[in-house]
């Protein structure tokens, strides 16, 4: 049992207590922070000068907590130490101005109520009230922002909950203790330099120890009426494959129209597409596709823009920071936003990257759950990360081109070497194929690099990519550029009835070259899976996409109920044999395989995929950043 | 007895001479009562802080020595008006009867007026402005209602009375603290010193001053006349700090502030190490 307390130390106790709420006993922040009223300044020039360094420890504070609150909201900004440093010295700024100005606007306020009758009597609490308010508003943004960083784990317990809400608590109560001292200075030299005779109020340890647990558990009250159920990042279970014995191969193609397809094929000019239009075949009802890397990463992830982070091609560097962020450029806000940022050089155009994505896409499950995958040219697939399987980036073809060390552009890295020493024989046989277009045709230079672009994703695919590989995804972008070069100009838009027959010749005659490079995989062996998927691509009014099944497993019938661009991932994965997550915002388009396989293979679930890992890739080379920019802006990707 | 830091010496020459110069003893019966005040031995703690504070912000303590010294003449003007039989009716002082009692009580009130007086004089005299003007500012508030008058008159009201802690703090602050204050900002802005240092040295100061006087209080209580130069239980009828501590309780709170205000000192490092000298001295004289 403890002895009874002596009186005495009680007392000293008390008046330690008395000294501190006077002034005394205190050599730390509170000096820092009213050292501008050392010399008797006028009230405005001690509240501005108090809040200018309330605002330096708000910054010093704030700024990492901030960043690491904006790297979980912004996945790809901060890429590592260095990243992470210059953005918390840019949220430092930000919070710190931010707080400056409030605490000013505060003893402002004040100051003048001081001046009324009623207030002027009560300094001590117009001077409490200033910094429980300051007090207030800090702690619900800190833990709104912790709440909405997605870092929370379940339940208040955890001590990863715990220990920031006791961080943004004793934050809060530092910051509104600075203002309390501020105010009362502010008032007090306004009141011709009389000091209250209670000197500082909240000085006791008591009552700060009883105003910390009332801070912490108002946090945690707020911090659990607002989280979001669900929310939390559950760990990803292990994925077991029900091996299908189905090789799937995945062909992309941009700027597909099904009527212009059905035309030809009826025509009898694209046998291949022909065939694929002929087996089993779902209608996709697409939104706006006019970004192809917020669209085909949609495609890729089975998530919605608003869950993958893709939102756009074009995005922002930071100045100073390695990584980028999204900036809506379809909004006019966005837009100016962005314009704005560059022209002050704070920020520069960047184009998307794979670090920008929130969930894993299909190839990253199947590589998870220990098949072979392959990916070509897909994007947003840049840095090319090992743990992906094998990985040849949207900027790959561009490292190709340029060579020298490469800047994870293609994974493994041995894959890069194999690549370089059969580039010139890649490249010959992607010309030959682009020299069976017609010359004459209207705009040929856009029609031959674009089948010469296509046909080296179909190359590099052949190389990179073995019988064994389980999974091949290929990405060809040519016939979105024929369509757009051709129809999506303003040129294009005042053509004459003759230049637009040429056109449209032009664009058939494409489809027929395209059809020539999609001959061979349509020959599928028994286990060979060929999934064809169209998008309309760059086009004002939105219209269906297809996925084409041809091969093993399928059934010849259409569903012309509308399948969303979110389905595709899960049927891939179906056809595969890989569990799925209920994550996912899409089904499973199983209508098309046929009934012996669907019996066999039933849709097993799993509670999440998890979230993908830091790309694990290594950048020893030139960044190609300049370069993919001046590429995309050439082909009217990017303005 | 405790021993002053051994750099003090110097400093106290320079002072004692600087006093000399500016406080002749003469003929002149209240001339002489000025001389007598002032020159009496004593620690010049104040004006030695106010060169310290000086040199320590880059400044020279010879640019400093006439604040130093109006500071101390002012000093000695309050212990004049303190010891009177009006006010605390204090026979001895430093060691020596009392001004007023060597003197008379007229001339003891015109030599602290005299000391007063010159003491701006010596500022407005010595300093360019706005240098000057500012710090006569500040030993204008340090002696008036809100600082030595203040505490004064304070104390005087709480003679035989039961009295708050808050009252104590505000009879020392303006009897001790507010003059211990002005000694350290005043070095410093001869020094153009800036905020932050000032703000620092001012925390200094204030946990230093009230140190200062709790310890007064213990030395009242436990002190020999033979080294305080003033008689024990001078204070019997004031409430102290001992009155609310304790001996014990008043030792650990001095001792806290002395410890607060070498904490103040940080920013200036190892530069500082005089200051922190002269707070070790105030903390050991209680030991």
């Amino acid at each position: 049992m403890d002895a009874p307390r002596d009186p005495r130390l009680r007392e000293v106790d008390d008046l330690r207590r008395q000294l501190r709420s006077l002034g005394y006993l205190d050599a730390g922040v509170d000096r820092f922070v009213l050292a501008p009223a050392a010399r008797n300044r006028r009230p405005l020039a001690i509240g501005w000068l108090a809040s200018v360094r309330i605002g330096v420890l708000a910054a010093l504070l704030l700024g990492p907590a901030a960043a690491i609150g904006v790297s979980a909201r912004v996945p790809g900004l901060i890429t590592g130490a260095r990243d992470g440093f210059v953005v918390a010295a840019y949220l430092g700024l930000l919070f710190g101005a931010a707080c400056s100005a409030a605490a000013f606007a505060i003893s402002l306020m004040a100051s003048l109520l001081v001046r009324q009758p009623a207030f002027s009597r009560r300094r001590r609490g117009l001077a409490f009230a200033a910094g429980a308010a300051f007090t207030l508003a800090c702690l619900a943004y800190l833990t709104l922002w912790w709440d909405a960083s997605r870092f929370g784990a379940p339940g208040w317990r955890s001590l990863w909950t715990t220990i920031p809400l006791a961080f943004a608590a004793g934050v809060s109560l530092l910051l509104g203790h600075l203002v309390t001292v501020t105010t009362l200075a502010v008032v007090v030299s306004r009141n011709d330099g009389v000091e209250p005779a209670h000197g500082v109020p909240g000085s006791s340890r008591l009552v700060l120890a009883a105003a910390g647990g009332l801070t912490f558990c108002g946090a945690l009250l707020l911090f659990s009426l607002t989280a979001r159920s669900g929310r939390q990042i559950a760990d990803a279970p292990r994925l077991a494959v029900v091996a299908s014995g189905v090789r799937v191969r995945v062909i992309a193609i941009d700027g597909f129209d099904p009527r212009i397809a059905s035309r030809l094929a009826g025509a009898g000019r694209v046998p291949a597409i022909a065939a694929l239009l002929d087996g089993a075949r779902a209608v996709i009802r697409f939104g706006d596709t006019r970004d192809p890397a917020r669209a085909w990463t949609t495609i890729a992830t089975g998530q919605p823009p608003e869950v993958h982070a893709v939102h756009g091609l074009e995005t922002r560097r930071v100045a100073g920071v390695q990584g980028s962020f999204a900036t809506d450029q379809r909004s006019g806000v966005g837009r100016a936003l962005g314009d704005v940022t560059d022209l002050l050089r704070l920020t520069r155009p960047s184009v998307v990257s794979g670090s920008e994505r929130r969930v894993k896409t299909f190839w990253e499950v199947a590589t998870s759950a220990g098949l072979r995958t392959a990916v070509v040219n897909w994007w947003a697939t840049w840095p090319a990360s090992a743990d992906a399987g094998l990985v040849v980036s949207d900027r790959a073809t561009l490292r190709l081109e340029k060579g020298g060390t490469q800047d994870a552009e293609i994974a493994p890295p041995g894959v890069y070497e194999s690549l370089r020493t059969v580039w010139p024989a890649l490249r010959a046989e992607a010309a030959a194929h682009a020299a069976r277009l017609r010359d004459g045709t209207e705009m040929g230079a856009l029609l031959r690099r674009s089948a010469e672009l296509d046909a080296l994703q179909i190359a590099i695919t052949k190389q990179v990519a073995g019988p064994n590989v389980d999974l091949v995804c290929t990405y060809l972008p040519g016939l979105d550029l024929v369509q757009y070069g051709l129809f999506g100009s303003s040129e294009a838009a005042s053509a004459s009835p003759a230049s637009v027959a040429g056109r449209l010749a032009a664009l058939d005659e494409y489809y027929v070259l395209l059809d020539a490079l999609l001959g061979p995989a349509v020959g599928v062996s028994d286990d060979d899976l060929l999934i064809l998927i169209t998008s309309p691509g760059r086009v004002t009014e939105p219209g269906p996409g297809l996925l084409l099944a041809h091969g093993a497993a399928t059934d010849a019938r259409l569903l012309d109920d509308d399948a969303q661009p979110t389905d595709v991932m899960p049927t891939i994965l179906q056809a595969l044999g890989v569990p799925l997550s209920r994550e996912l915002a899409g089904r499973p388009l199983v209508e098309l395989f046929g009934a012996d396989f669907a019996r066999r293979y039933p849709v097993r679930q799993v509670s999440t995929y998890g979230v993908p890992s830091a790309p694990r890739a290594e950048r020893r080379g030139e960044p190609l950043d300049q370069e993919m920019i001046d590429r995309l802006r050439s082909l009217g990707y990017v303005r | 007895m405790t021993l002053l830091p051994r750099f003090f010496a110097e400093y106290q020459h320079r002072i004692d001479g600087e006093l000399r110069r500016v406080v002749p003893g003469s003929r002149d019966r209240v001339q002489e009562a000025m001389a007598y005040a002032v020159h009496a031995p004593a620690k010049r703690i104040r004006p030695v802080l106010t060169m310290l504070t000086a040199e320590l912000c880059g400044g020279s303590s010879a640019r400093a020595m006439t604040a130093a010294c109006s500071i101390e003449m002012i000093h000695a003007a309050s212990l004049i008006l303190d010891d009177l039989p009006v006010m605390d009716d204090s026979p001895l002082r430093r060691g020596k009867p009392a001004t007023h009692v060597a003197f008379g009580e007229a001339m003891a009130l015109l030599a602290a007026f005299g000391l007063l007086s010159g003491a701006f004089s010596a500022i407005a005299r010595g300093y360019e402005p706005p240098l000057g003007s500012r710090i006569a500012a500040l030993l204008s508030d340090a002696v008036g209602a809100e600082g030595l008058i203040g505490g004064q008159a304070a104390d005087l009201l709480a003679t035989d009375q039961q009295i708050t802690f808050e009252t104590l703090e505000r009879i020392h602050r303006g009897k001790t603290g507010a003059l211990f204050s002005v000694a350290a900002t005043a070095g410093a802005m001869t020094a153009d010193a800036a905020d932050d240092s000032i703000a620092a040295l001012q925390a200094f100061a204030k946990n230093l001053g009230l140190a200062f006087q709790i310890i007064d209080d213990l030395l009242d209580v436990e002190g020999d006349p033979a080294i305080t130069g003033k008689p024990v239980r001078e204070d019997a009828k004031k409430t102290t700090f001992v009155s609310f501590s304790g001996p014990e309780g008043a030792r650990q709170l001095a001792t806290e502030l002395c410890h607060t205000a070498d904490r103040a000192l940080q920013p200036f490092g190892r530069r500082a190490e005089r200051l922190r000298e002269l707070s070790a001295f105030v903390a050991a004289r209680m030991s």
